[in-house]
This record gives C-alpha cells, sequence and structure tokens, in this order.
C-alpha cells in the first residue's frame, strides 16, 4: 500500500469543491478505482447541471499525469508513496 | 543590400531628427515620432523597421515603443524589431496573438491559416467583423498589422500547416506561437519546431481556463501531457461543452505573447518543462512539472 496525492485542476477543482486527496492504494488501477468510486456520481452530477453530459469513468474523460508522465505513456501499474496524480480536462481550444 | 553609405545616411537623418522627451518619471529620452519615421522611409526608400533600428541603436526611442522599452530595454527592442515569429493559426489565440506581437514591434510575423472568418468566431477573434464573414483570416490579419505597425512586414500563408509543408512555412522563424484548435495539428507543430530547433509555444484553452508550456527542442513536450500514441488522444476538449469565451482567449494570448518576448529579448523565464494552467474563475495559477 501506498499514500499518494491527487491533484485536481481546472474545471475538475471547481466542481468538486476541492484541490486535492490522499488516497491510500495499492496499484494505479486501485488509485483509478477509488477516485471513480470517490469522486466520479459528484463530478458528473455537476457536469450533468451545467449541461454537459460524459460518459465513461473520470479516467475516460480526463487528462491523467503521473508525477507529471501522462498515465498513457506509463506502463507499469505500480505507484510508490508520495506519487501525485495530476487529474484535469483536456482543454484543447484556440 | 544596402550600401553602408546609405546606412550612415539613414543614422544621420535619424540623429538630426531625434526630439526630446519627458517621460512621466521626469526621465528625458530622445525619441523619433511615427511621421518622421515615415519622412525617412519616403525620402530614403528604407523600410520603416531599419529606420527604427537606426534609431534604436542611437539610443533614439520610437515614440511608439517609448513603453516597451522599460521591460526589454534598447537592445530587447532592436532584437524583437530584427525578429521573425510565426503564429499557426489566426483564429482566436493566434489573431489576439498577431496584434499584441505587431504592437511589440516583432520585424516579421508569418502568418498561417486556411480559414475564413465566420459569425461564431465574433466573440473572440478580433480580427473578425460584422463586414468580414467569409474572409480568409490571413488577409483581414495582414490588413490589421499594417493598420497597426507599418514597421512589421508579414509573409501569409492561406493554408493549413502539414507536416509536407510545415518545414517550408515555419522555416526562418525564432519562435513559433501556438494558434490552433486541435490536437494532431499542434503536434505537427511541435515535430518540426524540435526538427527547426525553433521554440514552440503552445497554449490551448476551454471555458475559463488556458494552459500554455514554451517547448524548446530539447524539452519535455505534449506527449508528456496527451501521451505518445495519436490513438490515445482526445479527439476534443472540454471546450466543445463549454466554449471559449474571450476573455480567456485574450488571457492566454497574451501570455503566449510574453514568452515570445523573452524568448527573443532575453528576459525572464520562459515556461518550460512544466504546463501553468490558468483558472479565470477561481483565479489560480498552478504549474505541474513535467517529466520525460
Amino acid at each position: 500500500m501506498a499514500l499518494i496525492t491527487v491533484r485536481f485542476y481546472s474545471l475538475w477543482r471547481s466542481y468538486l469543491g476541492t484541490d486535492n486527496t490522499t488516497l491510500q492504494v495499492d496499484d494505479v488501477q486501485d488509485a483509478l478505482a477509488q477516485l471513480e468510486r470517490e469522486f466520479g456520481p459528484r463530478l458528473r452530477e455537476k457536469l450533468e447541471t451545467a449541461g454537459v453530459h460524459l460518459d465513461g469513468k473520470i479516467q475516460d474523460y480526463s487528462l491523467i499525469l503521473l508525477n507529471g508522465i501522462a498515465l498513457r505513456n506509463i506502463k507499469s501499474n505500480a505507484l510508490k508513496e508520495g506519487d501525485v496524480l495530476h487529474v484535469f480536462p483536456p482543454a484543447i481550444g484556440g | 543590400m544596402k550600401s553602408n553609405t546609405a546606412d550612415k545616411e539613414i543614422r544621420q537623418f535619424v540623429a538630426e531628427s531625434a526630439e526630446s522627451h519627458v517621460a512621466p518619471d521626469g526621465k528625458a529620452h530622445l525619441v523619433i515620432s511615427l511621421k518622421t519615421t515615415a519622412s525617412i522611409v519616403n525620402s530614403k526608400g528604407a523600410p520603416a523597421k531599419e529606420v527604427e533600428i537606426a534609431a534604436l541603436k542611437q539610443g533614439i526611442i520610437p515614440c511608439r515603443y517609448l513603453r516597451n522599452i522599460g521591460t526589454v530595454g534598447l537592445d530587447g527592442q532592436i532584437k524583437l524589431l530584427q525578429s521573425t515569429v510565426a503564429v499557426a493559426g489566426a483564429g482566436g489565440l493566434g489573431s489576439t496573438v498577431i496584434e499584441l506581437l505587431a504592437r511589440q514591434g516583432i520585424g516579421h510575423l508569418i502568418i498561417i491559416d486556411n480559414d475564413c472568418f465566420a459569425e461564431e468566431n465574433l466573440n473572440r477573434q478580433i480580427m473578425s467583423t460584422e463586414e468580414n464573414f467569409g474572409q480568409y483570416k490571413v488577409i483581414a490579419a495582414a490588413k490589421r498589422v499594417k493598420q497597426v505597425n507599418s514597421a512589421t512586414t508579414v509573409t501569409t500563408f492561406q493554408e493549413r500547416l502539414t507536416r509536407d509543408n510545415g518545414q517550408s512555412l515555419l522555416s526562418g522563424a525564432r519562435v513559433v506561437v501556438d494558434g490552433l484548435d486541435n490536437l494532431s495539428s499542434r503536434m505537427v507543430v511541435e515535430q518540426i519546431c524540435r526538427q527547426l530547433a525553433i521554440p514552440y509555444v503552445y497554449a490551448s484553452i476551454g471555458g475559463f481556463n488556458g494552459q500554455i508550456m514554451t517547448i524548446f527542442p530539447e524539452d519535455v513536450g505534449l506527449s508528456s501531457l496527451y501521451g505518445s500514441s495519436s490513438d490515445m488522444m482526445p479527439e476534443q476538449g472540454i471546450e466543445t461543452r463549454i466554449g471559449n469565451p474571450p476573455a480567456t482567449v485574450a488571457m492566454i494570448a497574451a501570455l503566449q505573447v510574453q514568452e515570445a518576448v523573452k524568448i527573443i529579448a532575453g528576459v525572464g523565464t520562459p515556461i518550460r518543462n512544466k504546463i501553468v494552467m490558468v483558472d479565470a474563475r477561481e483565479c489560480t495559477i498552478d504549474r505541474i512539472e513535467l517529466g520525460k
């Protein structure tokens, strides 16, 4: 088990009403599952209220970095004490 | 090519035309007015930017840059006038970037966009007007730059930047600034900038939020954010649901211009190997250090 920090940014921070949380997790999959359990329904409810319907789990419609690297680029499932997940919506407009 | 005699003549003419100007802090500066610059351009056939550079090299400040010098210095303003900046995309971010770069006194702008103005652009694309729907954005941008700063020359490319034409379009730029609205084009620009060893000022927005990062050739880049595999990258961002409001565009475009100016003038610290996330709704700015 490892104690990790999850930091929320951008609209997710506003909608969740917090900028960070800590999780006691086994690995990346466990962290994502806990993230979804704890924050997914609240985030989707806020989004629905704002007229935005998004399917799937937080990890499906968010950018997630592990210690500053896209989680998509990380092959290992392992997490260690003190790791940080950064979670925010993709903003691609210009 | 101009002869040394012609250069000397311009320098002499500028020196003779300089006037004294007292700044708000009580300090006196030698300045040259826009009218005098235009007169030298007309009589000597020299480009306006060469006249302005000749003035700055003698410590004479073109009036239009008086409020720039405190941040970039005389040498910095000369470097800006001697530089080319490419703006990829002339829509929301791009058009504000172009306006500010011209006012800053960038010597040459390369503007690339294949799109025309439509009504939904009016909320944020500062070069769109109720009169120019259907006009190519690069044409409106070039016209605007000419109105704002006759010393800034412009090359326009009315085409989409691609892997095939990118090197030829961006070649010669000191900095490339992102005015794009999709991830795949940004990936192309990043790759070409790495090949050409040009710093790339990436930015994107959605709703009240924007993000910005300057990518030098040796730096981490967009793959740290979005992943390396194109089939795993998001097609659309949150902006397709919550929009692109004008103030967010202006806020992030202003930061992009500041990055370009810092790089060229050699002042301050560019946003490298980190993403800066600006949230205007909560008025917060966060930095995330990126890894490879």
